[in-house]
């Protein structure tokens, strides 16, 4: 090739010969679904059972650790979607961080999620990122919030019982209205108002299923969902840090607020049960 | 009566005495003299030791007895009983160690002797013990002197005698006494109150003398006892 | 012992100790309450902070008090921190002859809970001469002095990270209160 990769016009991609292009493994094959990503697999005969002895032996110091546990929640209500999140990383009962970003700005209308392994959301969000823009480019569109969902849904199911370690909503707008998906690491995809994921989200449900209803302003909305993970930061010692709430709307997501949970706490210790509205 | 009772021999008489604890008593009074004074830096406490025959190996017998670092002691009455008491005193002593690795101070020890002692007068099936102990200790609370009954009584005192003659022994050592007495004036009028009415020639090998020091008690080895024979 | 989960330091400072704890009472991950005492004072000069399971701690509390009235009824003074830190010691090793002895009496079961109590003493006071006392001691009671710091609890291993770098000798007593204060917020996993 005797342009540089990237000097690559546009047209050479979207035209490229699949297998030649800068994007060939990430295009779905059908026969090789494991190798789409060149990713170094362990040199057993089954990678699968052999990851899965590793994750859930009984041996706790042999076991792989990674980051984990949060509360992240994401509801649609009349003014769109509301996202809210923690910022805690813990490995173990070590804080390893109180600064994660939880939410992944996938592009200008759809946001992701973060809850189970970090590096796995991260990554595998970021690769979907990279579809939805492909989609875009291909098809003069923004690719829907079903859609998307899907792509991630069938990019993580490609490598079910490997390993991977991820709970997250996808929360957006397209023609449909606001969109909220639910996509795990088994693949699981489903479609829904109100989604709690994290080791915190039981304590989050409690105060969204109590408070929650459709008509909510968007200042109750907002309140309910940094309430809701200010509870469940409380409660689960796993989830803390900062919650960060997040508004998508018909033009696009918006960055509402990040407060520190102690702060919260200050406040909320005042009227501990009163109801939000 | 049925066997399953056991009733205590120490019971009171009509007139409200335990006639029991006076024949106990009675045995201390029998007993070898023994005296402890208590002197601003230590306590000494003495006694004689009468034996029954010439014959008897006099180094093979210790009437008194340590019980701990600091704690010393001494009978006067049944010598057999009085083992019994000092392996108690002794095994008390070093759980309180154990416990707290600190010397058990010389009250504490007085009190769990003196309980044991009560519940000899109190018991089914037992006698009082035949002894009444000088026990002697320096410690947090200074140089003490202690005298337990067979009743379980206890006593502190700045000088006391037991035992045979111990009532000419006190009045000697109530004109002697003095507060500001320093002990080596202590082991003197000791040896000298064991001499009012001792019988026979006073040796190192008839006399036992141990003193509580801070923190410290010892026996005093018959060359050391031989000495304070030497000038008196 | 990870349970319940606290975090426990006693620091030596000029003439004066301190000792600091969390609060917080879990059930694993989730918080139950966070007004639950670890640090007890057990004489004028003398605290005790207990970390490990919730039960055994306020157990243990409970009997420590009891043996502590007793000696001190019985003594007429105040117990000395290095022979009370013999005590406790002596208490959880008790526990642990008392299960080795009964365990082959089916019936003792019945009466008494099995096995040691879980928990990690702390210790911090000063002598009759007024010299900073701190110790803690493992469940079975092997105890351990110091003359600078000592940490217990889940995250331990935190507190020493910030004990090295925050704790220098002879401290005053509003530093040392700080110090500690720090160590504890700044290491603590679940405040």
């Amino acid at each position: 090739m005797l342009f540089s990769e990237k000097t690559r016009t546009l047209d050479s991609i979207l035209n490229a010969d699949p297998v030649d292009s800068l994007f060939s493994d990430l295009l779905p094959t059908a026969n090789n679904n494991l190798a789409r990503h060149n990713f170094e697999v362990a040199p057993v005969k089954e990678a699968t059972s052999f990851v899965k002895k590793w994750n859930n032996s009984c041996h706790e110091n042999l076991k792989i650790k990674f980051n984990h546990g949060t509360t992240t929640l994401g509801f649609i209500y009349q003014g769109g979607v509301i996202v809210a999140v923690d910022s805690r990383a813990t490995a173990g009962s070590y804080i390893a961080s109180q600064t994660v970003k939880k939410v992944i700005e996938i592009n200008p209308y759809l946001l992701g999620t973060m809850a189970g392994g970090a590096a796995d959301c991260s990554f595998w969000e970021r690769q979907l990122a990279l579809q939805c823009r492909l989609h875009e480019l291909r098809n003069k569109d923004r690719i829907s919030v079903a859609a998307a969902s899907k792509v991630l849904a069938n990019m993580v199911y490609s490598y079910k019982g490997m390993g991977l370690s991820m709970g997250t909503m996808l929360a957006g707008w397209d023609k449909r209205g606001p969109g909220l998906y639910y996509v795990d690491n088994d693949g699981t995809r489903l479609k829904g108002k109100l989604f709690s994921v994290g080791s915190g989200s039981t304590y989050a449900y409690g105060v969204l299923d109590a408070e929650y209803d459709n008509e909510l302003h968007d200042e109750a909305a907002r309140e309910l969902g940094r309430r809701a993970i200010y509870h469940a930061a409380h409660r689960d010692a796993m989830s803390g840090g900062f919650v960060s709430v997040y508004h998508v709307k018909e033009d696009g997501w918006e960055f509402v607020s990040r407060t520190d949970v102690a702060e919260l706490h200050s406040i909320y210790k005042t009227d501990q049960f009163l109801p939000v509205s | 009566m049925s066997e399953r009772y056991n009733f205590s021999l120490t019971t009171f008489s009509p007139s409200g005495k335990l006639v029991q604890i006076e024949y106990a008593l009675n045995a201390v009074q029998s007993g070898a003299t023994s005296i402890g004074i208590k002197a601003t830096n230590g306590i000494v406490i003495a006694t004689e030791k009468k034996l029954s025959s010439v014959l008897v190996d006099e180094t093979s017998v210790d009437k008194i007895s340590q019980v701990n670092e600091h704690i010393g002691v001494v009978y006067s009455g049944l010598g057999a009983d009085s083992r019994i008491l000092v392996k108690k005193a002794q095994k008390i002593a070093q759980v309180y160690y154990n416990i707290y690795k600190e010397q058990m101070p010389t009250l504490q020890n007085v009190l769990e002797v003196a309980s044991v002692m009560q519940e000899f007068t109190q018991s089914g099936g037992v006698r009082p013990y035949g002894v009444s102990l000088l026990m002697a200790g320096y410690d947090h609370q200074g140089p003490k002197l202690y005298q337990i009954d067979p009743s379980g009584s206890y006593f502190a005192w700045k000088a006391s005698a037991i035992g045979r003659n111990s009532t000419n022994a006190k009045n000697f050592l109530e004109k002697r006494y003095n507060k500001d007495m320093e002990l080596e004036d202590a082991v003197h009028t000791a040896i000298l109150a064991l001499k009012e009415g001792f019988e026979g020639e006073m040796t190192e090998n008839n006399i036992e003398v141990g003193i509580a020091v801070k923190d410290s008690f010892k026996r005093l080895l018959p060359q050391e006892i031989r000495l304070y024979l030497s000038i008196i | 012992m990870d349970y319940n989960g606290a975090a426990l330091v006693a620091m030596v400072g000029k003439e004066c100790v301190a000792i600091a704890s969390d609060t917080r009472l879990g059930v694993q991950f989730q918080t139950v309450s966070t007004k639950f005492q670890k640090i007890f004072q057990m004489g004028k000069r003398l605290m005790l902070g207990l970390a490990g399971l919730a039960t055994d701690v306020q157990t243990m509390k409970e009997r420590i008090d009891f043996r502590l009235k007793l000696y001190t009824l019985r003594e007429n003074r105040e117990i000395k921190p290095k022979a009370f830190m013999n005590l406790v010691s002596s208490m959880l090793y008790e526990k642990r002859l008392q299960t080795t002895f009964y365990t082959s009496f089916a019936l003792f079961l019945l009466f008494s809970r099995f096995g040691p109590y879980f928990i990690n003493p702390v210790i911090a006071g000063l002598d009759n001469e007024g010299k900073p006392f701190i110790s803690t001691a493992d469940l079975i009671g092997c105890s351990t002095e110091s003359t600078s710091f000592v940490v217990s609890g889940t995250c331990s291993e935190n507190l020493y990270g910030m004990c090295e770098s925050l704790w220098e000798p002879d401290l005053v007593p509003f530093k040392l209160f700080f110090t500690a204060g720090i160590v504890e917020v700044v290491s603590n996993v679940h405040v």
